[in-house]
């Protein structure tokens, strides 16, 4: 089955896609999600009813836009005061793997993954290989940490992607500061694919790092997902 | 899905109908979702926030100088009375988890006239609690004032006015242009308040009891354990309890709508029931009735005081500020909801739930609430204001207890409620009975003018919505 990615817009509040991005996501199926965070004295219905159509004929839009590059597409509106518990609850019932951070860019040439931390390599290797395809797009591995052990699991990433054919570069950043060291990275990147990690006390703090990363790199962020915790 | 809607207002519009599939976690229509994001901490604040702040820092004082200690019973009798109608409230709400509260139960059990009635007493009437806390924040201000050293002047009347009317215009701007943490402030400001408020109670009963401090001071030789003074009381405090029913304006934005809108409005019900019983225990022992008649509506400064010094006196002002900021804040949100659902039914014209662009919030309906209340607000008429409000909502409770026993009697095939009232037609039979019942007890200035304005919304409907059926309809 091919892979689902979730993309979330601010979908009134002039929020689009980047034709780079829509080109970049065209070997995957998405789902737009036009949501509408609303401030607290104004009932969901009542935004729904005065804003309905509009928001229904740009996702309609977006969603023609993201077939016409290539993938299967579709699009939900949602109202709500909660953006990130609106992206998970249609994450989950869409079946995405990936969701992504909208962010300007041209033509993707290449694409800086992080592997620093505790994510999940092999889920975001295969998303990886499944969306660069055999398009002609680079990768370039990312990862913090002490040198040694750094190196052999960067080796063990790119050999799984040179054998699928895609053209590899790996970094790694020794020192204190591994985030600096991945937004130092970005300038040569178009975009970059990273893992979710599980919710830490610098996430509570700084917010999440994927949102971080975005910010400060500007351009799109696809976040692997954490493979589903079983229904409760 | 069963029947529509239909009919048109005398403009012409049709109530707004279509078909929605409510889930745990959203309300799902043809084309959009509308996500539920209040959690059961997120209904319990709304009820407490909007109930606390009268029943603790305003009617200590009035209620004490009525009947003295015989106050704690009023306080209980209507807390049952609260209760008996959100038990109703919250089968029908979980059978009807939409935004609108009461006033939707009521259309679609007993159709448009008594639902017209009840959608434009229910906005009445939450101007009229809004207006009442207001002038309570005023009082509050000026105590405040006094307790930082600022001298209060010839006309202290006038400055309550003054700062009640400017809260007011204040909400109302605030609502007007977005607060868009509101909710999150709303949780902690309540959670600060309980737990100030349990601190202070804790002490105060350890210090009735003979534990702490100096022998009680208060009395209970005037006491008045009569049946009359008792229930015309609870009639006055009855405003202490509107909140349970905001829950349900929000019912829409609850997420597992079966299990936390019951949870949020008896347990909010029952919380506030207790610690106004025990407020008034604490009050009534430290103070005589003469005394707390004197204080008037910022008695628990005073209790404040005499327990824990200037530091009690401190608290209770800033509790008190709080209080009633919170229990304002939150009818003004309640009533832009009320006033959105009775337009979304053509029973008033479209516009009045229009939303404004710039901003993106409803700024007719705000405006309809924070005008009114300001004009309100200015008239310092405490026990009147407090009564109508309670005069109105208690003629909604009546119906929604009414309202729960017709549906049951009709039993539409979508009625599949989460949560029934256990003991057949009993609690809403009983709950309509004193919920009509309390109104006799108030004053006659408090039932005329409620009345005059039931009569203006019944007028209202033969010239607006006649030919509106909603009965029925989901």
């Amino acid at each position: 089955m091919m892979t689902r990615v979730l993309v979330p817009v601010a979908v009134l509040d002039g929020g689009t896609v980047s034709p780079g991005l829509m080109n970049l996501l065209g070997t995957v199926d998405v789902t737009v999600l036009g949501y509408h965070v609303l401030p607290e004295q104004t009932p969901p219905d009542q935004a729904r009813l005065q804003y309905e159509d509009r928001a229904t004929s740009a996702l309609e839009d977006l969603s023609e836009e993201f077939r016409a590059a290539g993938g299967a597409a579709d699009h939900r509106l949602v109202f709500t005061r909660d953006r990130e518990q609106t992206v998970d609850r249609i994450a989950d019932e869409v079946g995405a793997d990936v969701r992504a951070i909208s962010g300007v860019t041209g033509d993707v040439d290449r694409l800086l993954v992080p592997l620093s931390g505790d994510v999940a390599v092999d889920r975001i290797l295969s998303f990886v290989t499944e969306l660069v395809g055999d398009r002609d797009i680079g990768v370039t591995l990312f990862l913090a940490g002490p040198a040694e052990a750094a190196t052999e699991r960067l080796d063990e990433a790119a050999a799984v992607l040179r054998g699928e054919g895609i053209d590899v570069e790996t970094r790694t950043a020794v020192g204190n500061a591994p985030f600096a060291a991945l937004i130092d990275e970005v300038p040569d990147h178009d975009a970059v694919i990273m893992g979710e990690r599980a919710p830490s006390l610098s996430s509570f703090v700084f917010g999440e790092e994927s949102e971080r990363v975005a910010s400060a790199s500007v351009g799109p962020v696809l976040v692997v997902r954490n493979a589903e915790t079983p229904a409760e | 899905m069963s029947a529509k809607p239909s009919g048109t207002n005398v403009e012409g519009d049709a109530p707004v109908a279509e078909s929605v599939v409510e889930t745990d976690e959203a309300t799902i229509t043809d084309d959009a979702e509308l996500e539920r994001t209040l959690g059961l901490a997120g209904g319990l604040a709304i009820g407490i926030g909007t109930m606390i702040g009268a029943g603790i820092f305003v009617f200590p004082g009035l209620a004490g100088a009525e009947v003295g200690t015989a106050a704690m019973a009023s306080f209980a009798l209507s807390g049952v009375i609260a209760l008996l109608v959100a038990l109703p409230t919250s089968e029908l709400a979980t059978a009807m988890p939409k935004s609108g509260g009461g006033y939707y139960f009521i259309s679609r059990g007993l159709g448009t006239l008594a639902g017209t009635v009840v959608g434009l007493s229910l906005w009445l009437g939450l101007v009229f609690a809004t207006a009442f806390y207001l002038v309570g924040l005023g009082f509050y201000a000026l105590d405040a004032l006094a307790v930082v050293g600022i001298s209060i002047g010839a006309n202290p009347g006038g400055i309550v006015s003054v700062l009640a009317v400017a809260s007011g215009a204040g909400f109302t701007v605030l609502n007007l242009t977005g607060t868009e943490n509101a909710a999150k402030l709303q949780n902690g400001i309540v959670a600060l308040l309980l737990s100030m408020l349990v601190a202070f109670l804790a002490f105060g009963l350890l210090d009735v009891f003979g534990v702490v401090g100096a022998e009680a001071t208060g009395g209970t030789e005037n006491d008045r354990w009569a049946a009359l003074p008792i229930l015309s009381t609870s009639a006055l405090v009855f405003t202490s309890y509107l909140g349970f029913a905001q829950v349900a304006t929000v019912a829409g934005e609850i997420k597992r709508p079966g299990r936390n809108l019951p949870l949020a409005m008896i347990g909010s019900v029952l919380i506030v029931t207790v610690m106004y019983v025990l407020t008034i225990l604490v009050a009534t022992s430290v103070f005589t009735r003469e005394q707390l008649g004197a204080f008037g509506e910022t008695a628990m400064v005073e209790i404040g005081r005499e327990l824990l010094g200037v530091g009690g006196a401190l608290v209770i002002v800033l509790g008190g500020l709080l209080a009633t900021m919170s229990s304002a804040n939150a009818s003004i949100l309640s009533t832009s909801r009320a006033i959105y659902g009775v337009s979304k039914d053509a029973l008033l014209p479209r516009w009045a739930g229009r939303i404004n662009l710039t901003y993106g919030t409803p700024h007719v309906a705000l405006g309809m609430a924070g005008g009114p209340v300001i004009v309100l607000a200015a008239t310092r008429e405490v026990q009147l204001l407090a009564e109508v409000a309670s005069f109105l909502h208690l003629i909604m409770y009546g119906l929604i207890c009414v309202a729960l026993v017709a549906i049951r009697r009709d039993e539409p095939e979508w009625y599949d409620p989460d949560f029934r009232v256990p003991g057949g037609p009993v609690v809403p039979v009983v709950g309509a009975a004193a919920s009509f019942g309390l109104i006799g007890f108030m004053n006659r200035l408090s039932i005329a003018v409620g009345a005059v304005l039931i009569l203006a919304a019944t007028g209202w409907y033969f010239y607006y919505a006649r030919d509106v059926s909603l009965k029925g309809a989901l």
